[in-house]
């Protein structure tokens, strides 16, 4: 039996689980736990799906922070947090592939440019899930050195996103 | 003001998770207290969430969407009519959702029982209205983005119908759009529509193309959340889009 929620799932699960998945593969390196958590996110995604106001583009960026969390949550053997309910606002449109490929682009192109102590920054607070006080004890940096890292690789990625 | 500054400029390691201590605590206490700084929090999360896109593509097996559709086919969702659809298309709130959540609870939790049982026939009653508002709403729109819907433009006599655009914006409900009267586009161009706030740069909602009328519509994008507008521009862009605007505006409206 098809009906109209289960069409919507797939067109949802077609447009967005290369990305889902490909978030959680970078975080936690495996395909098994990686699949898990796509299927488990938008098995989510199905039950809750009044939640979402397509008309402030909420679905897309609760996909993006739904799978980081829960791939974070993994990897760090944490207790999975129980909802992820945040709004988010993305600052661009992510529901064209074209549109999604730019922005790949775009995002990519940011982080390719920063300085590498600031992207290592950037990647272990993003991809480890490390608080800045972990990522100074992980690189043996000074601890105000990483938080001006920090902000300067997220101040370079907002003047890409909203120039 | 300072301080509010400082938290304004902590929002983003906010969203990063890369704040901890007592700078996470005292963020948190503040945005419990400033509607600006969670608003803006909402627009760093969007912001971080794109980081995402940097880890590199890799494509799921098919296996994965089997399982998931399995899984959903296991658990039918009964009473709850095309919610997921309904939600995605129309951002209605789904009362059918909530209602058969709370019937799986009053199932899992026999002790409020009594209680979720007269919350649930509340939520019948919601639902109720809220169907009979949602049809109507959908009847409007169904005429509206039908592809056979005919739309006639009506001028003065003798005078050639111009181009020109209808914006319906709705700060948390979203932006519908139309076009009329659009010359065709030479390959490799495509309009573009944006929204200009009260402050900052446009936003773009999106490309469109013009069937053979010079017709275009742009139907519910996603945009930022709760952006004021002062106007709307079509402006002719390379195929694609560009992230701000850089060819001619053929079509701008201002919010009166």
């Amino acid at each position: 039996m098809v009906d109209g929620d289960e069409v919507a799932l797939a067109t949802l699960y077609d447009r967005y689980a290369g990305v889902v998945y490909s978030v959680a593969r970078r975080i936690l390196g495996d395909e098994s736990a990686a699949e898990e958590i796509l299927q488990d996110i938008f098995y989510q995604l199905w039950r809750r799906a009044a939640d979402f106001d397509s008309a402030r583009g909420t679905l897309p960026g609760w996909l993006l922070v739904a799978a980081r969390n829960r791939a974070i949550d993994r990897l760090r053997r944490r207790t999975v947090t129980e909802e992820i309910s945040e709004n988010v606002a993305l600052p661009l449109n992510l529901e064209r592939a074209t549109a999604r490929n730019e922005i790949m682009s775009k995002v990519k192109g940011a982080l390719n440019g920063l300085p590498a102590g600031q992207r290592q920054a950037l990647e272990l607070a993003y991809f480890q899930g490390l608080t800045h006080t972990e990522i100074a004890e992980r690189t043996g940096e000074p601890l105000g050195t990483i938080k001006t890292r920090l902000r300067a690789a997220l101040e370079s990625l907002r003047r890409v996103l909203n120039p | 003001m300072n301080e509010h500054l400082q938290f304004e400029q902590d929002l983003d390691l906010y969203a990063l998770g890369a704040l901890d201590g007592d700078e996470k605590r005292d963020l948190e206490s503040h945005l419990r207290a400033c509607a600006e700084c969670a608003r803006k929090l909402e627009l760093a999360r969007g912001r971080v969430a794109l980081l995402a896109l940097n880890a590199p593509s890799v494509t799921p097996r098919p296996q994965v969407r089997e399982r998931l559709l399995r899984q959903i086919r296991a658990k039918p969702l009964s009473g709850r009519p095309r919610a997921l659809s309904a939600a995605w298309r129309w951002a209605t709130p789904a009362f059918a959702g909530l209602a058969l959540v709370l019937a799986i609870a009053v199932g899992m939790l026999n002790e409020q029982n009594r209680d979720l049982r007269r919350r649930l026939s509340d939520l019948e009653t919601a639902r109720a209205q809220q169907e009979a508002q949602t049809a109507r709403a959908r009847a409007v729109l169904d005429v509206l983005t039908a592809p056979e819907t005919i739309r006639v433009t009506l001028v003065a006599g003798a005078t050639r119908p111009v181009p020109q655009g209808k914006a319906f914006y709705h700060l948390r409900k979203g932006l519908l759009f139309y076009a009329a009267n659009l010359p065709a586009l030479p390959a490799g161009e495509t309009y573009q529509l944006w929204l200009v706030p009260v402050q900052g740069n446009p936003i773009s909602a999106g490309i469109f193309k013009t069937d053979a009328q010079g017709n275009g519509e742009i139907v519910l994008p996603s945009l930022p959340a709760g952006v004021m507008a002062k106007a709307f521009a079509v402006t002719v862009e390379p195929s694609g889009g560009v992230p701000q605007p850089t060819g001619p505006k053929v079509l701008i409206g201002a919010v009166s």
